[in-house]
C-alpha cells in the first residue's frame, strides 16, 4: 500500500487551444513506486492512446520527452514559482520534470509527490503531446538525499538538466549528488547573496569536466554582447579590438555603508570576463577595491569615476600591453548589480576609440567616438529576456558552451581567490 | 589547407570575399596584367589607396603583390618579413552570438518592388531580419518599379503589405520607423537606359549617406522576361563591377530559370556576360525551408542512416509534392508552365539531389553543389519511348477537395477550355551511379490532390529471411519518411511483437514531429535565403550547371509530349491522388504509392 489517494483523470476532451497546456492527470503518491505506478496508469489510459477516427475523434496523444528537467527549490514558494514557469514551457520543451522541495531536515522522513500530466496541441491539427510533472516535497533525511529520489525517476537515455534557482549549496553532498547526475546545470548568478563571488568561483570549478553550465546572469547580457560586438563588425573599428586599453563597467547599487559588498556584481564581472576570454587576455591582477570603502554617492553628470570607488583589475595581452579594468557602482533605482554602462577604450597608432553601450528598457544604445569625434550612434531594439525565455534557451542549448565556459572561468579568475583560501 | 586552396582563398580576399573557382585562376604568368582577367577592372575612382612600394609593378612569377608564390616568398611571408596574402579580419566577439558573421553594410536594390512577390515575401523577410537585428545598421533598400510613387508613398504601400503579410504582428512602430528611413523608391522602366544612369548616382549617394560601402545586392523580383534586360543594363553602366577596396555586387534571380534547356542556357549566358557565377544567387525558395535543410543534417549529422542509404538496403524512394489548391489566380502562368516546369524541374529535382547526393567533403557552397550536380548527371535523359513508359501526366477535372466542390482545370480563369497543360506529373527515374544503381526513384507532383503534403519516403528492402512464419501478417519492410510540410517531421516504421502468447508481428511507427520537440519559430525560407545572399553564402542557391542539368532531364519529357498525340485530359478528379496511370507506373514494379 503506497497511500495514494488515487488519480484524478480529467475528461477525455481534446486539449485546449493550440499551445495551451491542459492538465490531463493529477494524483498524489508518497513513494517512488507510487509515482511510477501513477505515471504508468496515466499512459495506459485509453483516451490518451485513442486514435484518429475513433469515436472520441481525438488525435493520438504522443508521449514526448526530450529531457529530464530536475528543479531544486529551497522553499515551497520557489517551487511554485518554478512550476508556474515550467508550465509555460510544457509545449515548447516537453520533458519529465521533477520539482524537489526539501523541507524540515530534522523531522521524520517523508515524501509527498503530486504527479501531473499536461497535454497540449502544438498547433491546430497536430497530434497532441503530453508530458509529466512530479512535484515532490521531502522531509527529514529524504530531503537531504535528493539524489535517491531523482535517480529512479529519470527517463533513461535522456539528458538531465538540473535547474537550481536561488542559492545552490555548492560543495555539499546533496549538490554533488545531483550535479553528478546532470548533463547541464542551470543557475542564476545574479540572484546569489552578497557580491556573489564565492558561488561564482565554485561554479567555475564545476566547468572543467563534461558538465555544461548555463548561468542566467551571463545569458541575460546577450543583448549587451551583441551591441559590443556590433561596434567591431565595422571593418574600420575592428583593428582597435586588438588594442584595447581599458574596460569600465558601471552598475547600479542602492547605497549605504556596505553597498559594494552587499551588491551582487556577477553580471558586471561577466561583461569584462567575456571580453577578456574572447580576446585571449591574461589576468595580471584580480579585482580589488579601488580605494577605502565608503558610501557610494550619486554620480555627478559628466564627471569621471570617483576615486576610491569600485574595483579595479589588470589584464594583459600575450604580446605585451596592459588592459585596465574598472567595475564601479553608482546609486540607481535599478535592481542592485544591474549593468548601466559598458565603456571600452582602445588606442591604436595614435588614435583613440571610445565605445559606450547603455541599455534602457527594450533598447540598447551604442555610441562610438574616434579621437573624440562621434563616429557611430546606433540604437538596437533588443527586448530583455524573461526567466522563462532564459530557461527555454538553457534547455535548448546543446552541449557545452565554450564561450560561456571561458567567460565563467575568467570571471572566477577576476574575482580572485576566496578570502578564506590559504593563497 | 592545400596550396591551391590557399591561392584561391587569397584571391577570394582580393576580390572582396567572393568565391573564385579554380577555372578562374590563371596559371602563373610573367605578365601580371593577364592575371585574373576575369576580375572586374577597377575604375580610377575604385582604386584603393596604396603605398609607393605596393604600387611598384609586380615581380615576374607572382600573381599579385599580395600573393606569395615562390617557396622563398612563402617562407618569408610566414616569418612576417614580407606581406602575406591579405587575411580577412574576423570579429572574435561574434563567436557564440546568434550570428557568427553579420552581413556587410549594403544596399538592397529591389527590381519589381511594387509587385506581388516583393510585397508578400521579400519585404516582409527583410523587415523580419531587420527587427531581429540581423541586418547591418548601414543598410538601405532601393525599390524600383514603374508606378509613380514617391519615397513616402512607397513606404506607405510597404507598411500596408507588412500589416497583411508579416509573420510577426503587430508591426512595432519604432522598428518600422527605423526600417522605413532606409527605404527609397526609384521610378523607372526596366528597359529604359536612363533608369540605370540615375541608379548609379542614387546608389553612390546612398553609399555616402548611409555608409553602405558600395556593397549591393540586386534582387530581381520581376517577370522572368525582364531578367536579361535588367542584367544587361546593370552591366552597361558598370553596376556589376566589384571594387578592390570592398564593394561587392551580387544578384539574386528568382525562378523560373528559363522555360526549357535552351532558354536556361541563354539566360545563364546573358547573366554570365555581366556577372561572374560567384555573384549570382538563383533562388528556389524550397531550399530555404528548414525541413529541406534538415535533410542534410539528418543524413550527414547522424551516423546510423548513411551506412544503409544505398541500393543494398533501399528498395525504392518516393518523393511527393502534393497541393490541394488549384492554380488560383495564376491560370495564365500555369498554362505556360505546367507541373513539369513548376515542380519537376526545380522542387522535385532539388529534393532528389539532396536525398541521393554523396556526402560533400566540406559544408561549403561549391562542395555541396558539386555533389548535387553529380546526381543530376547520373540521371539518364529520356527518349520518347522511355518517356511514354516512365512518365505520367495528368490534368484534374471537377471533384471534391477538402470538403468543397471544385471545378476542373479547364474551367479555371485564364485557362484554355481545351488546355493540354498537365497539372500532375509522375516519373520513374534511375540515378545511375554506384550508390543507387537499380533503385527506382518515383517522383510525383500535382495540384488539386487530396491534401497538401511534401514528403520523401525511403522504402527499405524486406528482411532477407522470413523468420516469423507463424505471424498472421508478414512484417512490413522498414520505411523512413521525411515530412517536409506540413507536420514537419520524421517517421520510422519498424516491426514489433504484438503483446500476447504467440509471435504476432505488426508494423509500428516511431514518429518525430518538429512541433513537439522544437516549438520555436522557424524562419521563413526567404529570410534564410536573403540573409545568406547578404552573407555571400551560396549553399542554398542553384548554380548555373545545376539548372541546366535539371532542364536536360525535364526537357526531353516536354519534347516527347509535344510530339505525342493530344492527351485525354482531364484524367483525374480533383481530390484524388492523380490518374490511374500513375498507380500503374508503380504497380508494374509490384509497388504502390505511399498513402499520405
Amino acid at each position: 500500500m503506497d497511500g495514494r489517494p488515487g488519480g484524478e483523470v480529467a475528461p477525455p476532451a481534446i486539449a485546449g487551444a493550440p499551445g495551451d497546456p491542459e492538465l490531463r492527470w493529477s494524483s498524489q503518491a508518497t513513494t517512488i513506486a507510487g509515482i511510477e505506478h501513477d505515471l504508468a496508469t496515466f499512459w495506459a489510459l485509453p483516451q490518451v492512446n485513442a486514435v484518429v477516427g475513433a469515436p472520441s475523434d481525438r488525435v493520438i496523444a504522443a508521449r514526448t520527452s526530450v529531457l529530464n528537467l530536475v528543479v531544486v527549490a529551497r522553499s515551497p514558494e520557489l517551487g511554485e514559482r518554478a512550476a508556474s514557469m515550467l508550465s509555460m514551457l510544457t509545449g515548447r520543451h516537453p520533458s519529465r520534470t521533477l520539482i524537489l522541495v526539501p523541507t524540515d531536515p530534522d523531522g521524520p522522513d517523508w515524501l509527498r509527490a503530486q504527479v501531473k500530466a499536461y497535454c497540449m496541441v502544438p498547433r491546430a491539427g497536430a497530434p497532441e503531446t503530453c508530458a509529466e510533472q512530479i512535484y515532490a516535497t521531502a522531509g527529514g533525511s529524504s530531503g537531504r538525499h535528493l539524489g535517491a529520489i531523482v535517480a529512479p525517476l529519470l527517463v533513461h537515455d535522456l539528458p538531465v538538466t538540473l535547474w537550481w534557482p536561488d542559492e545552490p549549496p555548492f560543495g555539499t553532498a546533496v549538490a554533488r549528488d545531483l550535479i553528478g547526475m546532470a548533463d547541464r546545470l542551470v543557475v542564476d548568478g545574479s540572484s546569489w547573496a552578497g557580491d556573489g563571488l564565492d558561488r561564482l568561483r565554485a561554479l567555475a570549478a564545476l566547468g572543467g569536466g563534461s558538465l555544461a553550465i548555463s548561468d542566467f546572469a551571463l545569458m541575460r547580457q546577450a543583448r549587451w554582447r551583441e551591441a559590443v560586438a556590433s561596434v567591431f563588425d565595422r571593418p574600420e573599428f575592428l583593428p582597435y579590438l586588438r588594442s584595447l586599453r581599458r574596460v569600465a563597467v558601471t552598475y547600479g547599487t542602492h547605497g549605504g555603508p556596505d553597498a559594494e559588498a552587499r551588491t551582487n556584481i556577477v553580471k558586471p564581472i561577466y561583461h569584462v570576463a567575456w571580453l577578456a576570454s574572447r580576446l585571449g587576455l591574461r589576468l595580471v591582477r584580480p579585482l580589488e577595491r579601488a580605494g577605502r570603502p565608503g558610501p557610494v554617492r550619486r554620480p555627478t553628470p559628466g564627471a569621471g569615476p570617483e576615486p576610491g570607488r569600485g574595483m579595479r583589475a589588470l589584464l594583459a595581452w600575450e604580446r605585451g600591453g596592459e588592459v585596465e579594468v574598472v567595475i564601479r557602482p553608482v546609486i540607481s533605482g535599478m535592481p542592485g548589480g544591474t549593468t548601466l554602462r559598458v565603456e571600452i577604450l582602445a588606442e591604436r597608432r595614435g588614435t583613440e576609440l571610445r565605445a559606450e553601450v547603455t541599455a534602457e528598457a527594450e533598447r540598447v544604445h551604442v555610441r562610438v567616438w574616434e579621437d573624440g569625434v562621434e563616429a557611430l550612434e546606433r540604437p538596437f531594439v533588443a527586448p530583455r529576456l524573461t526567466d522563462v525565455d532564459l530557461l527555454a534557451q538553457a534547455i535548448e542549448a546543446g552541449g557545452r558552451d565554450l564561450v560561456a565556459n571561458g567567460a565563467t572561468s575568467m570571471a572566477a579568475a577576476l574575482a580572485g581567490p576566496d578570502a578564506g583560501d590559504p593563497a | 589547407m592545400g596550396y591551391e586552396a590557399k591561392v584561391l582563398a587569397a584571391l577570394r580576399n582580393e576580390f572582396g570575399g567572393h568565391a573564385i573557382t579554380s577555372e578562374q585562376v590563371r596559371p602563373m604568368t610573367d605578365d601580371a596584367s593577364a592575371v585574373a582577367a576575369d576580375a572586374p577592372a577597377p575604375s580610377p575612382t575604385d582604386a584603393p589607396e596604396v603605398s609607393g612600394e605596393a604600387k611598384a609593378a609586380p615581380r615576374p612569377g607572382r600573381f599579385a603583390d599580395d600573393v606569395p608564390l615562390t617557396a622563398r616568398d612563402l617562407r618569408l611571408a610566414r616569418l612576417g618579413k614580407r606581406r602575406a596574402a591579405g587575411k580577412p579580419l574576423e570579429n572574435p566577439l561574434r563567436e557564440g552570438l546568434r550570428l557568427e558573421r553579420v552581413p556587410d553594410p549594403a544596399t538592397f536594390v529591389l527590381f519589381g518592388a511594387t509587385g506581388d512577390l516583393a510585397h508578400r515575401k521579400v519585404v516582409p523577410a527583410l523587415f523580419q531580419l531587420w527587427r531581429t537585428n540581423l541586418l547591418p545598421h548601414e543598410f538601405a533598400i532601393v525599390g524600383i518599379g514603374r508606378r509613380p510613387y514617391t519615397d513616402d508613398a512607397f513606404r506607405t504601400e510597404l507598411r500596408a503589405s507588412l500589416d497583411e503579410f508579416s509573420r510577426v504582428l503587430p508591426i512595432e512602430t519604432a522598428v518600422w520607423d527605423e526600417f522605413a528611413g532606409r527605404i527609397r523608391y526609384q521610378l523607372g522602366s526596366f528597359d529604359d537606359p536612363a533608369l540605370y544612369d540615375e541608379l548609379v548616382v542614387r546608389l553612390d549617394d546612398l553609399d555616402r549617406e548611409r555608409g553602405t560601402a558600395g556593397n549591393r545586392l540586386y534582387y530581381l523580383a520581376t517577370q522572368p522576361s525582364a531578367f536579361a534586360e535588367i542584367i544587361a543594363n546593370l552591366g552597361r553602366v558598370g553596376l556589376d563591377h566589384e571594387q578592390h577596396a570592398g564593394g561587392w555586387r551580387r544578384i539574386v534571380v528568382e525562378k523560373p530559370f528559363g522555360r526549357d534547356l535552351t532558354s536556361a542556357i541563354r539566360l545563364n549566358r546573358e547573366v554570365g556576360k555581366v556577372f561572374r557565377e560567384s555573384q549570382v544567387y538563383r533562388i528556389d525558395h524550397y531550399l530555404g525551408k528548414e525541413t529541406v535543410r534538415n535533410i542534410l543534417v539528418f543524413r550527414f549529422g547522424n551516423g546510423i542512416f548513411e551506412p544503409i542509404w544505398h541500393r543494398r538496403y533501399v528498395d525504392h524512394v518516393q518523393i511527393t509534392v502534393a497541393e490541394s489548391i488549384g492554380v488560383e489566380k495564376r491560370g495564365a502562368f500555369y498554362e505556360e508552365a505546367g507541373a513539369s516546369r513548376d515542380f519537376l524541374q526545380n522542387h522535385l529535382m532539388q529534393l532528389l539531389s539532396l536525398v541521393a547526393m554523396e556526402p560533400p567533403a566540406t559544408f561549403d557552397a561549391e562542395a555541396l553543389r558539386d555533389e548535387k550536380v553529380k546526381v543530376l548527371r547520373a540521371i539518364e535523359p529520356m527518349n520518347p519511348d522511355s518517356v511514354a513508359a516512365n512518365v505520367v501526366r495528368g490534368q484534374y477535372g471537377p471533384g471534391w477537395v477538402t470538403a468543397g466542390q471544385v471545378g476542373g482545370y479547364r474551367s479555371e480563369a485564364q485557362v484554355d477550355p481545351e488546355s493540354e497543360t498537365e497539372t500532375y506529373v509522375a516519373a520513374h527515374l534511375f540515378v545511375d551511379d554506384w550508390r543507387w544503381a537499380g533503385v527506382p526513384f518515383y517522383l510525383r507532383a500535382g495540384k488539386r490532390l487530396p491534401k497538401r503534403a511534401t514528403e520523401i519516403a525511403i522504402q527499405f528492402k524486406q528482411v532477407p529471411h522470413a523468420l516469423f512464419k507463424d505471424s498472421s501478417v508478414d512484417p512490413e519492410a522498414n520505411l523512413l519518411a521525411l515530412r517536409i510540410q506540413p507536420d514537419e517531421g520524421i517517421l520510422l516504421r519498424f516491426a514489433a511483437k504484438v503483446p500476447g502468447l504467440g509471435v504476432d508481428v505488426r508494423a509500428v511507427n516511431m514518429d518525430f514531429t518538429y512541433g513537439s520537440a522544437f516549438s520555436m519559430d522557424s524562419p521563413d525560407a526567404y529570410e534564410t535565403l536573403i540573409l545568406d545572399a547578404l552573407l555571400g553564402d551560396a549553399s542554398l542557391f542553384t548554380r548555373a550547371d545545376e539548372v541546366e542539368k535539371a532542364w536536360a532531364i525535364v526537357n526531353p519529357i516536354i519534347d516527347a509530349w509535344a510530339d505525342a498525340p493530344a492527351p485525354e485530359f482531364p484524367n483525374y478528379a480533383a481530390g484524388s491522388w492523380g490518374p490511374a496511370e500513375s498507380d500503374a507506373l508503380l504497380a508494374r514494379d509490384g509497388r504502390r504509392w505511399r498513402r499520405i
